[in-house]
């Protein structure tokens, strides 16, 4: 089974290239537009390079404004939604409890509304509690997309804990909270991580309903790439993207292990 | 195998627990349950009534602005804002599009997530693990920046044809077809997929495998007897993610997607804003969360099945 033969092989490397190609194509096309100052159909070439895009969209105040409205709204939102759903998560993964399974399956089906009626939907209550168009708007809406992850997988790695080493650090004569920060928080920690980046990740990439509560008086990041695409040239926009996905590639270095070591899987398998 | 029994005995011990009352229970799960019962529960409750022609109270102002309103006229309401959506012909071919593009982008995602995830479980090749990285950047790209990279590597002045114009050949511009919101879906909801399906696979012992070997079965009957009937759950669960996910879907059909028919999504958006019609808005949303809801039964009946073999309920 180990030793494949030739043209398996082939179609191997075949298929990795690809998957490379279908993956990798599309974002390395669009990043290159940042340097260059023209790239017309037929040319495979661009006409030339050139840095003044990136100075074009640093010297925009709009673009800069919706930069610093994401840097700002999304780390609130992701600390919110820490601390509304950390607790809950310790609880559906570690205590019995009756309503538990109807709560795990309530935020399951809060998500599999299509989310653009809700945001057609959540705009009467908006407009009744005067939160359209404003700060606070947005920042629920987001925090709205963060919840299944910081309830859902933070509860599977609080369950994956293992009791008997709470017992034995217990039995040595830790105290209870002594027994939680050494022993449950650092052993669920990396599936937290995983739901700290996903979080991050949901509030920092959501547009639609950003863009239906906070247009025009909030623009985030994603939601001025709506109108970026449509009213400036292809390069300004590959700027934009370059920035827009800075955060999520550093983010990837971060938890790559942990996402990939079956943390976030584990996260969305009722138990 | 040590581990995997070890875990057994856990959940063993959890499914002696049984469900208990608990204050503190479900005070902690209170404030994340408060918060979606006033943000989503609510809106869509209100949206509801609204679709069925109540027209007063908090519906008020929206009736005012939105065109062609119907108010209820019998004590439960009407259903002429649905009546109005199922005879209107954009509608019909809207829900065609979502339906077919939504059916084929599941099951290809599936597919591709299988193969590479099979491939990864059977051979531990550096092949192997590129393709599972590979698959997995999408999840850190926003998707607006997914959605415009696509449209503009697939479109007019894209790579394809002016890689394919170097030899005179005019390939097609993909943009704004059906093909175009596949590929996106595709793009989008890849990684999800092989991460369900390839943990799925992972936790497969490998005595399992190599005593099918060792008695001489070929692989395609150690991938349908062991591979995918033990993966099942998850694979049910990617796959349910993956629908739910596309049917709902905005950016993508709105960047790559044909004007007319569009994906329902975008009609929904459509007929928010532009048209203003919004009571047959929210009836189309309800379209799609039945139809998401059939595929959320699916994915929760899965998975109460698989914690009922292994005997943690």
């Amino acid at each position: 089974m180990r030793t494949i033969f030739r043209p398996a092989r082939l179609l191997l490397n075949l298929s990795v290239l690809l998957m490379a190609f279908f993956i990798l194509g599309p974002i390395l096309w669009l990043a290159a537009h940042a340097f260059v100052s023209g790239w017309q159909y037929p040319h495979l070439y661009p006409s030339g390079f050139t840095f003044t895009w990136w100075s074009k969209v640093f010297m925009d105040s709009a673009l800069k404004t919706a930069i610093k409205n994401s840097l700002i709204l999304s780390p609130i939102v992701v600390l919110l939604s820490m601390v509304i759903c950390l607790p809950a998560a310790y609880a559906a993964g570690r205590m019995n409890y009756w309503g538990r399974k109807v709560f795990m399956i309530g935020i399951f089906s809060a998500n599999s509304f299509p989310k653009i009626g809700l945001f057609a939907a959540i705009a009467t209550l908006y407009y009744t509690l005067n939160l359209m168009g404003t700060f606070v708007g947005v920042l629920i809406i987001q925090l709205l997309g963060t919840i299944i992850y910081m309830t859902w997988i933070p509860a599977a790695a609080f369950a994956s804990v293992p009791r008997n080493l709470e017992e034995a650090a217990r039995d040595a004569g830790a105290s209870k909270f002594r027994v939680f920060r050494t022993i449950t928080l650092r052993m669920a920690m990396p599936g937290i991580l995983v739901a700290i980046v996903m979080s991050f990740l949901a509030s920092f990439d959501e547009a639609q309903g950003s863009y239906l509560v906070g247009a025009p008086a909030i623009y985030t990041m994603p939601t001025e790439m709506y109108s970026l695409v449509q009213n400036y040239p292809i390069q300004v926009a590959a700027v934009f993207s370059i920035l827009l996905a800075l955060p999520s590639v550093l983010l990837l270095g971060l938890a790559r292990k942990h996402i990939m070591g079956g943390q976030l899987a584990d996260g969305f398998q009722l138990k | 195998m040590i581990s995997l029994r070890s875990k057994n005995k856990e959940e063993g011990s959890r499914a002696v627990t049984r469900a208990r009352p608990s204050f503190l229970g479900l005070a902690l799960s209170l404030p994340p349950l408060l918060l979606v019962l006033i943000f989503v529960g609510l809106p869509i409750f209100i949206g509801f009534t609204f679709s069925l022609g109540f027209t007063k109270g908090p519906n008020r102002i929206i009736s005012i602005i939105g065109q062609q309103i119907h108010v209820k006229n019998h004590w439960w309401g009407t259903f002429a804002a649905y009546s109005d959506v199922f005879h209107d012909s954009r509608f019909l071919g809207d829900l065609g599009l979502t339906l077919f593009v939504t059916v084929l982008s599941t099951v290809l995602v599936i597919l591709m997530g299988l193969a590479i995830s099979i491939y990864q479980r059977l051979i531990r090749s550096k092949q192997a693990s590129v393709l599972v990285t590979l698959a997995i950047i999408p999840l850190f790209v926003p998707v607006v920046i997914s959605a415009w990279a696509i449209h503009t590597f697939y479109g007019g002045d894209g790579f394809l044809r002016s890689f394919f114009a170097q030899f005179g050949i005019s390939f097609p511009t993909l943009t704004s077809t059906a093909s175009a919101i596949v590929i996106g879906s595709i793009w989008t909801s890849l990684p999800f997929a092989i991460l369900m399906i390839s943990s799925g696979m992972q936790g497969i012992p490998d005595a399992l495998i190599d005593a099918a070997k060792d008695c001489g079965a070929p692989v395609a009957r150690i991938i349908g007897h062991i591979l995918i009937p033990l993966a099942k759950t998850p694979i049910i669960i990617a796959a349910s993610f993956t629908a739910i996910g596309i049917l709902g879907s905005f950016t993508i059909p709105l960047f790559l997607g044909p004007n007319q028919p569009t994906m329902l999504g975008v009609e929904i958006s459509n007929f928010f804003g532009s048209y203003n019609r919004p009571q047959q808005s929210l009836v189309m949303a309800f379209i799609v969360f039945l139809a998401a809801s059939g595929i959320a039964i699916l994915y929760v009946w899965s998975n109460i099945k698989s914690a009922k073999e292994s005997g943690r309920i």
